[in-house]
């Protein structure tokens, strides 16, 4: 708080007292009083005022200095108001009283959104569970009559995917339930994924190759078998017409480290493409001139693995690979002996 | 025949699932009332369970403990909800396996016969015709002479033989594989066919697998 703004701010105080001044002056001159007893009243009277202003000015500052600094320390400025001391003078006390009383009500207003956003959130999870109910009973159902089979199982199995997206994203967007991080094994959450994928794979004439699996890592394996899927869904989606299509898995354990490679021999992605294709929304050239993308699946999958404390990149030389890795961290203290 | 208890409130996949099961040759017993059903459960007497956990009036993991105080029948989650905790749970109230839905019904159906297996409610075809299938060396024996086949060729003959005299489907044959970790193509799958068939014509069982266009192979 600057003292010369606050005088500044006083100025009309000030001319009045001395208006005020020049009219006693008059008047005590028109009286013949001495000019030495007017001097000393006027001393006096001036006297009283500056230390009337010193007295509001200190009384203030305090309070304003405070608050000043307070919010701009605070990364979260609107808790500004739990920061401050009250002051002691009333204007302040208006003043900080409105205060708390907004940030009462925004706080009210955003948990409001809050509940809003979970309800919806919770509603999500109960409709995805409802309509794989009728999913499944479709696909048991085209199992039982083999004649239909094939392209009604394959449309069914492409509702299945977009529901787990919608549930993913739904978890991504809230991660901090519905997860269990424990040792699973690549091996397995990998196979679990090739099967369900299978028949499209082999639509598409893709060899799939799995090698050195056979490790352990601290993941929720649900969620790395939807992260694995989506990869996987991705390679199938921009293969390269020009030669086998190929996907590679293979992991890296190092001394800190386990790395998940998934290598495709498909079109690459573009050099200008690449740092942004983690980006909500973003398709890219590939999502414009080959497949249709919702620029959500890569944007899903680092939320997932960002939670889950696990690193994702990405490598690619256009059309000639793309290879997606997935960095677990490695940490003794979490295995139960 | 083994029998199977279906523990599910949709009606439309409890149904389907029964059907699935019986063409698969097992015997099946279904749920209706849900009111008292750990006691119906009791009562079936089946040899295996599978058990829903989103269930009317009542909690399929509670029942599932429940279940498990009194005995040991081999029990498969299947449910809707895709989520480690629950799987954790259930395995640690003693389910056998837990699969979410929708699930592939041949894999559930390999699941079953594997749980089965292991509590050994089903017979483990070890032999065909003359010859002595040994899983844990992968090899066929006909008493002087032994073969040892490829994993795969293992897991196609394991299979064609558990449903020997039923039609397998290639489909039904490439889930096997690839449930196995053998992430094998369709021309693959042909070239282990005719392999497994000419070493199954050394031991003099000429013909052994025959094709049906357009439905898959049978082990006769």
């Amino acid at each position: 708080m600057s003292f010369r703004k606050f005088l500044a701010d006083k100025s009309v105080n000030i001319c009045i007292s001395l208006f005020a001044w020049l009219i006693i002056w008059n008047f005590l001159s028109a009286f013949h009083i001495k000019s030495w007893q007017i001097f000393i009243i006027g001393i006096i009277y001036f006297l009283a005022d500056i230390i009337k202003i010193l007295w509001e000015y200190l009384r203030r500052k305090k309070f304003y200095t405070d608050i000043i600094s307070n919010t701009e320390n605070l990364e979260k400025k609107y808790l500004i108001s739990a920061m401050t001391e009250p002051p002691e003078f009333y204007e302040g006390q208006i003043f900080y009283d409105v205060l708390c009383e907004t940030n009462k009500s925004m706080c009210d207003n955003v948990a409001e959104y809050r509940r809003h956003s979970t309800e919806f959130q919770e509603y999500i999870e109960l409709w995805v569970h409802e309509v794989k109910l009728p999913v499944a009973s479709l696909l048991l159902m085209c199992h039982n009559n083999p004649e239909t089979s094939e392209k009604y199982s394959e449309q069914l199995r492409r509702i299945d995917d977009c529901i787990e997206n919608v549930m993913y994203y739904v978890r991504s967007e809230n991660a901090e339930k519905d997860y269990l991080i424990k040792e699973v094994s690549l091996k397995r959450t990998f196979n679990a994924s090739a099967v369900k994928n299978r028949e499209e794979l082999q639509q598409r004439n893709i060899s799939l190759k799995a090698k050195n699996l056979d490790i352990t890592v601290m993941t929720d394996s649900k969620w790395l078998e939807y992260i694995i899927g989506q990869i996987i869904g991705n390679s199938m989606k921009y293969f390269s017409p020009g030669r086998e299509p190929e996907i590679d898995v293979y992991a890296v354990e190092n001394e800190d480290n386990v790395i998940l490679h998934i290598r495709d021999n498909g079109i690459g992605i573009p050099a200008h493409d690449l740092p942004y294709i983690f980006e909500k929304s973003y398709t890219g050239e590939n999502g414009r001139t080959h497949a249709k993308s919702t620029g959500m699946g890569l944007y899903i999958i680092k939320k997932l693995c960002v939670s889950l404390g696990h690193e994702v990149k990405a490598e690619s030389v256009q059309n000639e690979f793309t290879d997606i890795s997935i960095t677990f961290g490695k940490n003794d203290f979490i295995k139960i002996e | 025949m083994s029998k199977i208890y279906i523990v599910e409130d949709d009606k439309s996949i409890r149904t389907e699932l029964a059907e699935l099961l019986r063409n698969a040759g097992y015997e099946t017993e279904c749920l209706t009332d849900f009111s008292n059903s750990k006691h119906h459960i009791m009562e079936s007497e089946s040899d295996l369970i599978l058990l829903d956990i989103n269930l009317p009036s009542v909690n399929g993991e509670t029942l599932l403990k429940e279940i498990r105080r009194e005995t040991d029948t081999p029990i498969i989650m299947v449910t809707s909800r895709v989520s480690e905790i629950d799987e954790v749970l259930s395995m640690s109230y003693g389910a056998d396996d837990y699969i979410t839905k929708p699930y592939n019904p041949t894999i559930l159906l390999l699941r079953i016969s594997a749980v089965l297996k292991r509590s050994s409610k089903e017979n483990i075809k070890t032999s065909y015709r003359n010859l002595q299938v040994n899983t844990a060396k992968g090899s066929l024996s006909d008493g002087n002479n032994e073969i040892i086949l490829t994993k795969n060729e293992m897991i196609i003959f394991q299979l064609l033989l558990d449903r020997q005299g039923q039609i397998v489907s290639r489909d039904d044959l490439m889930t096997a594989l690839w449930d196995n970790e053998e992430y094998i193509n369709d021309n693959a799958l042909t070239v282990n066919i005719s392999r497994l068939r000419s070493k199954l014509s050394d031991f003099g069982c000429e013909n052994a697998i025959e094709t049906r266009k357009k439905q898959g192979y049978i082990l006769i």
